[in-house]
């Protein structure tokens, strides 16, 4: 019974992808360009002058990815704070070293989270997550709306060295690590 | 410690209180420089602490207005509140409007004097500005240190206050030695040692004990060595006082007792009598034989003296000046034995020959005698000049005599003449002189006259003895030449003025008299009538002065010839121009035949020598008639003519008795 149960969990999300909060995806779609921005070391992640917003997604994800490529321009209008930027949907099979990123933002997927750690820790740029729980596979940042919204950290990634946050930034985050969530 | 005003002011008070005041007078000037320094200090902290909390948490804030985390700014705003200090916390967006903002309860209450710190919020990782925070931090905090600083320091002065009072009460003990010491000194005195205290003592107050102590032994030694001078010196001062007395009371030439011994004598004295000796002309021994045979004669005579009277206890010999010697008798003696001593006393000097250099000199005496003990020299010095003035050789004082009202009488008269040479009352009268042939007048006699301030006209007869006797005289004599040849300076008539010896012997009226005469240009008007019984004594300088008026053109008259001892033989020497016959051989002329046979020889010598004659008090006809007999030239007397002020009056009248007479 448990492993049809399980099977009908896997099936649905074949069949209909990850189900997302709305609200969530606004909010980080609004406050992750933001972060991105208070890395010191931004200028040495350009591609081509531009900031490259990757998001990863399961190919059923690709509507959510397009709602919030289509948010981020409302609100950005094609520039963050001054950086021109572009936007890159790219579902996480076809990521590859040669994909291009200034910032990589991961939706929900069973397989590929580890390959987008390791994707963000190779090109030394910063990995948002949608999901809270993927900061433990090794993504940088997730944000959550709790009584108000948190902005968790990944600890471990917190040393690598093409990132530099201001300091603000590290003190109003909550940290965790592969042990503590 | 001095005293002033019986106050007594103690050093040691004087050094605390000048220190207290300077410490207490620093010590506020630290306190309050302090104050402020440490309420600024304080203030800073304080602000500093606000400044610190709004820098700590304005990154955060910044980073939630930024990421558009208005409820993380608010819980952050609760979180700053839980600090008591923080009174309020207001984030405000870029566009002023406000994002966040809570207050404390206190907020209001210390809002006034709380630190207000505020903070631009700028993006993070970028220069724009998103906002603005202010932080109220409140001045609690800084109330409670100001406080406790003020505590402590209300402390601090306590404590050295009472420090001070400590300080005090120790500089008082040190210095009350030196107290101590100067009331044992306040009764010192050199004649009595004391006992300094603290002479061990191994500071200041033993360094002044023994320099004190060393002082005291240095004086008491000075002491006993100025009294031993003193006491010599006052034996030295006894003698010399007795020997200054004695110099006082002795004459040292003659050491006779002096004239102050004798006045000493007399105040003493009851009763007892004076003879006052002067010796005669002693001033020609002086001038001819010299003053040391002077002195060797005044010792001797004085030897002389005390050898006669050695004997006589009750006489007391004394020299009064130069020649003046007294015998004050001490008893009384009989009048007729005071009289007869001092007979015999003249007779003995006269016999008395002093020897000087093989020279033989003899002198004689004059005395003067008081039969009183009150006022006996005076009275014994009048007698002596009365017996000289009478060329008596004794003058017994005689009460009669009222020698005393005619020298008040005769001081009375020198008063009068000198208030009269001051007012101008001194004035010449002009008796006229007729020729007996003519019957014209042929001069005037300018005669003195003292007119008083009430018209009243005195005599010369009066004043003029006396004023020979002091030094006016001189000064009439000058008054009358003026006068007289002012007056006959425009009137040609021949005048007259007389003159005593005096006059020509003295320098300065001779002089005046030349250049009266040059100013007045009365050469050939005046005669100077000289009196024959004073010119026979000093006939050199007679002859001299006569010659020299003579070679100026003025004419000479012997007046009141034949009143002396007439010297032909002098007067043919002399160059005289008029002799005129005196009044005592006129006056009695009608009547007297040897009075005739005088004048006549008169008449005759004169008109051998070309000399015209002058008959003097002709009062009456039938002597005038005689003196024209006699051809005696001229004629003057009350007959004739009185003395008047003006001459113009004698001629009027001569004019109208020459009518009568015709």
């Amino acid at each position: 019974m448990k492993k049809t149960v399980l099977l009908f969990l896997v099936f649905v999300n074949f069949a209909y992808g990850y189900s997302y909060d709305d609200l969530l995806l606004r909010a980080q779609a609004s406050i992750f360009p933001k972060i991105l921005l208070l890395d010191k070391k931004i200028g040495d992640k350009l591609i081509d002058g531009r900031v490259i917003y990757t998001i990863v997604y399961e190919k059923n994800d690709y509507d959510t990815a397009l709602e919030i490529n289509k948010f981020i321009d409302a609100n950005y209008n094609g520039h963050f704070n001054g950086y021109t930027y572009k936007i890159n949907l790219v579902e996480f099979s076809d990521l590859s070293s040669a994909t291009r990123a200034s910032v990589i933002y991961s939706l929900n997927s069973d397989r590929y989270i580890e390959k987008v750690a390791d994707f963000a820790k190779d090109k030394g740029i910063v990995a948002f997550s949608y999901d809270i729980k993927n900061l433990k596979a090794g993504l940088l940042f997730s944000l959550v709306l709790e009584k108000s919204t948190v902005l968790y950290m990944n600890k471990e990634n917190l040393y690598i060295q093409k990132i530099d946050f201001v300091d603000s930034l590290l003190r109003m985050v909550k940290f965790i690590d592969k042990e503590n969530s | 410690m001095s005293i002033k005003n019986g106050v007594i002011n103690s050093l040691s008070t004087k050094i605390v209180t000048s220190i207290g005041v300077v410490s207490v007078l620093i010590t506020l000037v630290i306190f309050s420089v302090s104050e402020k320094i440490t309420k600024d200090a304080f203030s800073g902290v304080e602000l500093e602490k606000a400044d610190l909390i709004a820098r700590t948490i304005e990154p955060l804030i910044a980073i939630n207005i930024y990421l558009d985390m208005p409820e993380n700014i608010a819980q952050l705003a609760q979180q700053l509140m839980e600090n008591r200090y923080i009174l309020s916390v207001k984030v405000l967006d870029d566009k002023n409007k406000i994002v966040n903002e809570v207050e404390s309860g206190e907020y209001q209450k210390d809002i006034e004097d709380s630190f207000v710190v505020e903070k631009i919020l700028n993006q993070p990782n970028s220069a724009k500005q998103i906002g603005k925070l202010v932080l109220v931090y409140s001045n609690k905090r800084y109330v409670e240190l100001v406080d406790k600083y003020t505590n402590m320091t209300i402390l601090l002065l306590l404590a050295l206050a009472v420090l001070f009072i400590l300080y005090g009460l120790y500089i008082k003990k040190m210095l009350a030695p030196l107290g101590q010491i100067a009331k044992l000194l306040k009764h010192y005195s050199p004649d009595k040692e004391v006992d300094i205290p603290f002479l061990s003592q191994n500071n200041e107050i033993g360094l002044i004990s023994n320099a004190l102590n060393s002082m005291q032994q240095k004086i008491l030694q000075y002491s006993k060595k100025q009294k031993n001078i003193n006491h010599y010196l006052e034996e030295k001062v006894n003698e010399k006082t007795l020997e200054l007395r004695e110099q006082l009371y002795i004459d040292t030439l003659t050491e006779l007792p002096n004239r102050f011994s004798l006045l000493n004598d007399i105040f003493k004295s009851r009763e007892g009598a004076l003879l006052v000796i002067n010796i005669d002309d002693f001033k020609e021994i002086n001038d001819f034989f010299g003053h040391v045979a002077g002195d060797n004669i005044l010792k001797k005579f004085s030897n002389r003296l005390k050898s006669m009277f050695k004997n006589n206890e009750h006489i007391r010999l004394k020299r009064l000046s130069g020649d003046e010697f007294a015998l004050l008798f001490m008893q009384k003696p009989p009048l007729e034995d005071f009289i007869k001593s001092a007979e015999k006393l003249i007779n003995d000097v006269e016999k008395m020959i002093f020897i000087y250099k093989k020279n033989e000199i003899s002198i004689r005496i004059t005395i003067g005698g008081a039969y009183q003990i009150e006022r006996a020299l005076e009275k014994a010095d009048i007698a002596l000049k009365s017996a000289k003035r009478e060329r008596k050789s004794f003058l017994l004082y005689d009460e009669k005599l009222n020698i005393e009202e005619l020298y008040k009488d005769n001081m009375e008269w020198v008063r009068k003449l000198k208030k009269a040479i001051e007012q101008d009352m001194i004035v010449p009268y002009f008796q006229p002189i007729f020729d007996n042939k003519s019957e014209e007048i042929a001069s005037y006699e300018c005669l003195i006259r003292l007119v008083e301030s009430n018209g009243n006209v005195v005599s010369p007869y009066l004043f003029l003895t006396i004023a020979k006797k002091s030094r006016v005289y001189s000064e009439l004599t000058r008054i009358m030449i003026e006068k007289s040849c002012q007056h006959f300076e425009n009137i040609d008539c021949d005048f007259s003025v007389n003159l005593s010896v005096d006059d020509i012997l003295n320098d300065e009226i001779v002089n005046e008299i030349k250049q009266k005469i040059k100013k007045y240009s009365v050469e050939n008007k005046i005669i100077f009538e000289i009196l024959e019984s004073e010119g026979i004594e000093n006939y050199e300088e007679v002859s001299l002065f006569i010659s020299e008026m003579k070679k100026l053109g003025c004419r000479i008259a012997i007046d009141d010839f034949g009143s002396g001892y007439s010297n032909f033989e002098h007067l043919l020497k002399l160059d005289i121009d008029y002799i005129k016959i005196d009044g005592t051989l006129i006056k009695n002329l009608d009547k007297d035949a040897n009075a005739q046979v005088v004048v006549e020889t008169i008449v005759d010598f004169a008109n051998r020598l070309n000399i015209l004659t002058v008959a003097e008090f002709v009062h009456n006809e039938a002597v005038l008639k005689r003196v024209k007999e006699l051809k005696v030239n001229r004629s003057q007397g009350f007959f004739l003519g009185i003395p008047e002020a003006n001459t113009d009056i004698h001629m009027l009248r001569h004019a109208d008795s020459k009518i009568i007479l015709k």
